[in-house]
């Protein structure tokens, strides 16, 4: 793989130039993409990079260095650069230096298969419905090479082909217009893009809102002071656990490094092993799952990744962790440090974030909710800077009466605490499903691949 | 390898027009994190694009290092799979130049050949100043850019820039119930003031001593230019014809029709004076200009590049994108005007000052319908006088508020603004930069948890 000479130079160059540690992390990666508006080929883009990002602590300050530019002048003119702010004193755990390779195999090539020719079909098969207005649809593969080496003696290649496709569909009725997003991917080649899944949903989808729009009840204030059962479907429990209990888990955050970013969390030093939520849930951020949109095997600073429980049974029970924050908390790194190219730094991020699944089949919870809405998918959603205020608006929700799913409902709201929101749960379902997604964070934005899930999940609210 | 050259063996290559862009990029990081430097991020580019047709056929590819076998390699690569892809039927080609250009200011040569050092005495001026205001804790990031860039196309177009930013980004703690963000930016390191603007943004979350409740209702609400600004920005990216085609913006049809107050003129800008991202040209060499999106409340324009401009048989507005159109810098005005964001909150009877939103997101592109949540101080205001801040920080019980609108309706309702006008941006649309006054909005739907 090109870069790694370069990469071995500048960690040894950084060392014998009196850094304390030093790290570098190759990338060679390529991808192709297209967009489909309206039918009619939008683009059609391929890009390749190789580049090299080298991070040392010096004087236990923290430097970070990347360029595309790998000439060994260059990085020495780096490493002679590191040098000069008064600041944070910053220390890494002590972590074993791992040497590992590994690759995911792409079975339908990511380098060969024409996937605009599947995006090309799905649309027909979408626009073919009168009421589908507005249709976008973007698709695209590509594999990213990795070697990662620090001073400590680590080595890691990684191999991962990546694929991932976004559609974006507006349905009318001739007075008014619903909006579906939707997102599909996978570390893995083609064979993991199913299609044939993916052009049903979108139908589905397409059918389903237009029966909000034609039949879908508005719900009077006095009503929705009523609903205290509500039933969310995988979707939304999914973009629930990611953003009011996976994001305020994030160390950093708990230790104000984002405050100007990304935000703080409920959670603070002093208040670590809060109850979160009801006894019935147990929150797991897992990288290790195969072929999922968040898989890796060894975090961006050499830690073997693992499965973390974030919240066990209710209870906070763990933090997401890089080095940095683990030293600060006396413990080992969980192996949560990502970055999204070699050029930006490596920051604590999710991966497959999910809620445990329970026994509890979809009858069962609508049948023990008895009155209430189930709501199934979202289109807006938000929280604020400390995670514990959240809102969800349903896209797609129904009114559930007499233990049945009854006529459907427009712009259903959850609008809670997050604290109330998860003391709530009360029922799970076994029925576990996980939702692609990029997160965002950090200053220079950087997005990552994740998926967010749970099952079907009763919340009984006391209002 | 330069741009004209990589356009000359795109041609030689066979492709009907060729689009080169080098760039070259020095940009610096450093993070402020409890009330200290955290960490300095460098980042040196020095790459490329290409973009080329091919009988309606087009291609956009990178090229990651400027040398000929790379540069070989993108066009081998752009010829093979440009056989492979349909045409773009409504691909109507590029601006054919040669073009004048307004001259740009120069980049800062400080800003070239700052140091770590130097740049870590912006954080610590800023710390300083808010220290000085009564924070407790300060966070934050201080952005450096020095970039350069050369463009050809095979219509005749070779333009070269450069620029330079600073950007001082602030969030202010007092307690744990006050905070308080804002960001100055500049393309002269000598147009910046990291002390003052410490001690300001310390001076907002200082604005109220006591925390209160509010009831879910109808408020007036007062917007400071940042979040004002990156909610109206949104108009610029609405207007952009791809945008419009798709559904996904809420001018769609609206073309000539009011979609704001009649005192609101909003405009798009790719060139002004100071715009950190002014450029005399755009990405296919066609000349910026200052295009009037809103006038009176009326929409007048949408946003093109030459090919979109001749589907639509009009002229383009200097907004290529080569693939889609894209936004420029927004520039609002409002004909009401008084002194300052106080003599807004002195119109409130019953409303609410935002300094800051993050989280805006639609509900459908289409209608305009948004929430978003006021992410640092909210002051509750009655008959002009600020009472309360809104409590929005407390773990375990239901505390915040959110702002639920609709962007047509909001800016039907925008009475006046400040003469406060200032470049701004935040961290919820990096990247995005707006000269936007501080707003009062009429009859916000606010919801509280």
């Amino acid at each position: 793989m090109k870069g790694v000479e370069e990469a071995d130079y500048a960690v040894r160059l950084a060392e014998k130039l009196g850094a304390e540690y030093a790290e570098a992390y190759v990338e060679s990666s390529y991808g192709n993409s297209y967009a489909l508006e309206q039918g009619v080929l939008n683009s059609s883009a391929y890009y390749e990079k190789l580049g090299l990002r080298l991070r040392i602590l010096r004087g236990a300050r923290l430097y970070v260095f990347s360029t595309n530019v790998l000439e060994k002048s260059n990085l020495r003119k780096a490493v002679e650069n590191f040098r000069g702010f008064r600041g944070t004193d910053t220390r890494l755990s002590q972590e074993k230096p791992e040497k590992a390779s590994y690759k995911v195999e792409d079975k339908v090539s990511v380098d060969t298969h024409d996937f605009l020719k599947d995006l090309v079909d799905m649309d027909k098969s979408i626009a073919s419905k009168k009421y589908v207005k507005f249709r976008s649809l973007y698709g695209g593969g590509g594999r990213s090479k990795t070697y990662f080496t620090n001073s400590e003696g680590a080595r890691i290649m990684a191999d991962l082909p990546m694929v991932s496709s976004f559609m974006s569909i507006i349905v009318s009725n001739g007075t008014a217009t619903r909006q579906r997003v939707l997102q599909f991917g996978a570390t893995g080649g083609y064979e993991m893009m199913k299609v044939s899944d993916m052009e049903a949903q979108a139908l589905e989808d397409s059918a389903n809102m237009m029966k909000v729009l034609d039949k879908g009840v508005t719900l009077t204030p006095e009503q929705l002071k009523e609903i205290r059962n509500v039933v969310m479907a995988p979707e939304i429990a999914g973009i629930a656990v990611h953003e009011s209990v996976g994001h305020p888990h994030e160390a950093d955050r708990v230790f104000g490094r984002e405050a100007a970013q990304a935000g703080t969390s409920y959670l603070t030093s002093k208040n670590l092993g809060l109850e979160v939520g009801s006894e019935a849930i147990t929150l797991v951020d897992d990288p290790t799952v195969r072929n999922s949109y968040g898989f890796y095997l060894y975090d961006d600073e050499g830690v073997k990744a693992e499965p973390k429980v974030l919240v066990d049974h209710g209870k906070q029970a763990g933090l997401l962790l890089n080095r940095e924050y683990a030293h600060v908390m006396k413990t080992r790194s969980n192996g949560s440090a990502r970055s999204d190219s070699y050029s930006n730094e490596p920051i604590i991020r999710m991966s497959n974030t999910y809620l445990k699944p329970g026994t509890a089949t979809f009858d069962e919870i609508i049948s023990e909710a008895r009155d209430g809405v189930y709501i199934k998918n979202f289109m807006e959603w938000n929280i604020d800077d400390t995670r514990s205020f959240e809102r969800y608006q349903g896209n797609e929700a129904y009114l559930i009466k007499n233990g049945r799913i009854d006529k459907p409902v427009k712009n259903f709201v959850i609008e809670s605490g997050t604290i109330d929101f998860w003391h709530a749960a009360k029922l799970m379902g076994n029925d576990l499903k996980r939702f692609v997604g990029n997160c965002g964070k950090g200053e220079p934005m950087q997005g990552v691949p994740v998926t967010m899930g749970g099952p079907t999940t009763l919340l009984s609210f006391r209002r | 390898m330069d741009a004209e050259t990589i356009v000359k063996l795109g041609i030689k290559a066979g492709f009907d027009e060729v689009v080169a862009d080098t760039y070259l990029s020095r940009r610096s990081y450093l993070k402020i994190a409890n009330s200290k430097v955290d960490s300095i991020v460098t980042k040196f580019e020095n790459s490329g694009s290409l973009f080329v047709s091919s009988k309606k056929r087009i291609f956009f590819t990178n090229i990651d290092r400027l040398e000929k076998k790379e540069v070989d390699a993108a066009i081998a690569r752009s010829k093979k799979v440009i056989q492979m892809v349909q045409p773009k039927e409504d691909y109507f080609g590029l601006a054919e130049g040669p073009f004048k250009y307004k001259k740009a200011s120069a980049p800062d040569k400080k800003i070239e050949s700052i140091s770590n050092e130097g740049i870590a005495d912006i954080a610590y001026a800023a710390i300083n100043g808010a220290s000085g205001g009564g924070a407790t804790n300060v966070a934050g990031t201080v952005f450096v850019r020095y970039s350069e860039n050369e463009l050809a196309t095979s219509k005749s177009v070779h333009a070269n820039g450069a620029g330079s930013e600073v950007r001082l980004s602030i969030r202010t703690f007092r307690g744990s119930n006050f905070s308080a963000q804002d960001v100055n930016t500049s393309q002269k390191l000598s147009g910046l003031n990291p002390e003052k603007l410490g001690n300001e943004t310390a001076m907002i979350a200082s604005r109220a001593n006591r925390t209160g409740r509010i009831e879910s209702g109808i408020y007036d609400l007062v917007y400071a230019q940042s979040p004002g600004g990156s909610l109206v920005y949104m108009t610029n990216a609405m207007a952009c014809i791809g945008n419009v085609e798709t559904g996904s913006s809420w001018f769609t049809g609206k073309l000539n029709k009011p979609v704001a107050s009649p005192d609101i003129n909003i405009y798009d800008d790719g060139n002004m004076d100071g715009a950190i991202a002014a450029s005399p040209y755009d990405d296919e060499g066609y000349p910026t200009q200052k295009t009037a999106l809103i006038k009176n409340g009326k929409l007048l324009s949408y946003l093109h590049n030459y090919s979109t401009a001749k589907k639509y048989k009009t002229k383009s507005t200097g907004n290529a994108g080569l693939v889609e159109p894209g936004a420029n810098t927004m520039l609002f005005e409002h004909k009401k005007k008084v002194k300052d964001i106080d003599a807004l909150i002195e119109r409130l009877e019953k409303g609410i000052v935002i300094t800051n939103t993050w989280y805006t997101r639609f509900s459908n592109y289409l209608t305009g319908d948004f929430s978003t949540v006021p992410r640092d101080i909210a002051l509750y205001v009655e008959n002009g006088e600020v009472k309360f801040a809104i409590k929005q920080r407390d773990v375990g019980s239901m505390v915040g508020i959110r702002i639920t609108d609709n962007m047509v309706r909001m800016l039907k309702n925008t009475e006046c603004a400040a003469r406060d006008t200032k470049q701004a941006s935040n961290w919820d649309t990096e990247g995005d930069y707006f000269f936007m006054p501080s707003i009062l909005v009429r009859g916000a739907t606010v919801s509280v948890a």
